[in-house]
């Protein structure tokens, strides 16, 4: 780049030199600079594409499992795709309303057995969740709160897990199993977590909406149900009303409030 | 939207035995009470031996929400395409579309990410010449505002027709 000749020297700007003016020593090291700064920066340019590609291959291993490709239908003569049953997803109404909840006994996380009927005399909630439902989980961690608020007066919690679990491979049941506990124990659960491997959930009408969420009284009966996410009033005031009845007016201790 | 390179023959130890197609040996919850409904194709016309791309529709209901195929909790389900691929028949990759983000009214910060709507997958098929059955499920497990439903699957049928 050279200035032309004819421009008039301004007398206010400082004096810049002139490209001419350099000497030939001072232009190849400027050169040389341009150089390696092009060259680090392509290199850099190189390791930075390199690693989105080690990045992506990664992901795509992983995601590979989103499409699950399958041998071809001559080798499963006689087979059918499953019909399609439209329909919406809906909770089902509640059969057990005034009923006496059904009892069972099922497995914790730690392996101990666990009885409905043990808890006579005590309110229980019933709450059926899975590790894949988000709306339980907003749920669970006023369950944990209430169950400190009214243990003493009587309050129990037992939540039945309704993951998905494969009864016929030991391995994956036990890893299955594992997650429950260990999504429970990251939800801080404070109470005995469950796991239905004998659909449980069949008599209690076969839930279907999770989460879905059953109030016992001290008589066993089951005086108030929730079908999804319940406001955090209606299930205190539930669990006041589980509290609250089911046992003769002489015995019942009073509802709400910590103690 | 990502292609993703489908890796060749899985599961094909598990199913061989059965006389189920493979989605039916699975004890999930019976496919009733579908969120997800394949729309279309029913029927395509293809060049035979040439890479063709085939866009599977289907419709979410209103109101209700899938995971996509890529959520970001690791406890939540994925949405699947299971396709049994037979004789004459290669599905290449499957593109599925990124999630939107969903975030329950208690939980605003807490983003999902999911399919709600009309969802399209794409799909890269290479037929031999004659007719063909691509028969599958997308697996999928949907939600809406306040609850979650086990995850079902919602069937896929295909004529491909190449020549």
């Amino acid at each position: 780049m050279t200035m032309s000749a004819q421009t008039p020297p301004d007398a206010a700007s400082p004096q810049v030199p002139q490209v001419n003016d350099r000497k030939p020593g001072n232009r190849n090291t400027l050169v040389i600079a341009v150089v390696v700064v092009a060259l680090g920066l392509m290199a850099w340019a190189g390791i930075k594409n390199y690693q989105r590609r080690k990045q992506e291959e990664a992901k795509l291993k992983e995601l590979q499992a989103m499409v699950v490709k399958l041998p071809p239908a001559d080798a499963l003569t006689g087979a059918t795709p499953p019909a399609s049953q439209p329909g919406d997803d809906t909770p089902s109404t509640n059969p057990l309303a005034g009923k006496t909840a059904p009892n069972f006994t099922l497995k914790d996380t730690t392996g101990k057995k666990v009885s409905l009927a043990a808890y006579k005399g005590k309110a229980v909630i019933i709450d059926f969740w899975a590790t894949w439902c988000a709306p339980c989980k907003v749920e669970i961690p006023w369950l944990e709160k209430l169950h400190d608020q009214y243990a003493a007066q009587g309050l129990e919690i037992l939540g039945v897990s309704e993951d998905d679990l494969d009864l016929d491979d030991q391995a994956k049941l036990l890893k299955e199993k594992q997650d429950i506990a260990n999504s429970a124990a990251g939800l801080h659960i404070n109470y005995p977590v469950l796991i239905d491997d004998s659909n449980v959930a069949k008599p209690y009408g076969g839930i279907d909406a999770l989460p879905t969420t059953f109030f016992v009284d001290r008589s066993g009966k089951v005086v108030a149900t929730t079908v999804g996410l319940a406001d955090r009033d209606e299930i205190e005031a539930n669990i006041k009303k589980a509290l609250g009845s089911g046992v003769p007016q002489a015995n019942a201790q009073p509802a709400g409030g910590q103690s | 939207m990502r292609r993703f390179i489908v890796a060749a023959a899985l599961l094909a130890a598990c199913i061989a035995p059965a006389q189920k197609l493979p989605w039916q040996a699975d004890e999930s919850a019976p496919d009733t009470h579908q969120s997800v409904h394949f729309l279309y194709p029913e029927q395509i016309t293809v060049a035979p031996g040439k890479d063709t791309v085939v866009e599977l529709h289907f419709k979410i209901n209103p109101g209700m929400h899938i995971n996509s195929h890529t959520p970001r909790e690791k406890s939540f389900i994925p949405t699947q395409l299971i396709v049994v691929e037979p004789d004459g028949l290669k599905i290449g990759s499957v593109d599925f579309p990124p999630g939107s983000d969903y975030a329950l009214a208690a939980m605003p910060n807490d983003k999902l990410s999911v399919y709600t709507g009309e969802l399209v997958l794409h799909a890269h098929i290479n037929a031999r010449p004659g007719d063909h059955l691509l028969e599958g499920v997308l697996r999928y497990q949907a939600c809406d505002t306040n609850s979650c439903y086990p995850p079902r699957k919602a069937p896929v049928a295909i004529d491909v027709i190449a020549r």
